[in-house]
């Protein structure tokens, strides 16, 4: 089985991040993901494509603390935290959370905290390609 | 030798991805901001975050030694 928390340049698949979580345990009563995937616009630019950089070792680092306390915070049985860092195209994929809990609303605040937290915390930048030029994006709604 | 990382935006300003500087007893991590800031006027506006091995930090008057690791970042964009 994969780790589960990653930096991969290629893509990953959403089936095997779900059968990794639900062969933790058969405790499992509820999988949440979340999908981040490249726009082909962003503030009214044309977005031709997206170009990843990240500070891999300490990326990986905060991703790890991420998912051991979104675990604890929330009780999950599991987690795991996928970023790509590759150039990808409008509508590849970018990112991926999926948790597993006993019950759902953990499961989905746990995702939405995961998420938000991997923007706020993980020292990656994004650059877009767009007709106007190439531009690091610096805020993250 | 203590290491300084930059990456994404950072790295496009300073045109490379990493210094090296020879550690003298007492540096402080002001010191070596102040050292590629002067090599490099006005790339370090968009630094918003500094890590010190891997840990981030906003105290300046951190003392570096040999072998340490050093990154100035921008703000953070991923997902």
């Amino acid at each position: 089985m994969r780790e589960p928390v990653r930096l991969q340049a290629e893509d990953f698949s959403l089936d095997a991040e779900i059968t990794a979580l639900k062969q933790a345990s058969t405790r499992i009563g509820g999988i949440a993901t979340f999908v981040g995937c490249a726009r082909d616009f962003s503030e009214g630019r044309e977005v031709s494509c997206l170009r990843f950089d990240a500070y891999d070792a300490m990326a990986l680092a905060e991703m790890r603390q991420l998912r051991e306390q979104a675990i604890h915070r929330f009780d999950l049985i599991e987690a795991r935290l996928v970023h790509r860092i590759a150039t990808v195209m409008p509508g590849d994929n970018i990112v991926l959370v999926a948790v597993a809990a006993e019950h759902r609303a953990a499961a989905f605040e746990a995702c939405r905290w995961l998420i938000d937290e991997l923007k706020r915390q993980v020292p990656i930048w994004k650059k877009e390609t767009t007709p106007q030029g190439d531009a690091w994006v610096s805020a993250h709604p | 030798m203590i290491r300084v990382l930059f990456f994404g935006p950072v790295a496009e300003r300073v045109a490379s991805r990493e210094m090296q500087f020879e550690p003298v007893p007492g540096m402080t991590l002001h010191d070596i901001i102040a050292r590629v800031g002067m090599q490099y006027p006005g790339a370090l506006s968009i630094v918003s975050f500094i890590a010190v091995n891997q840990v981030q930090t906003s105290d300046r008057q951190q003392i570096l030694r040999d072998g340490d690791e050093v990154a100035l970042m921008a703000k953070y964009s991923g997902g």
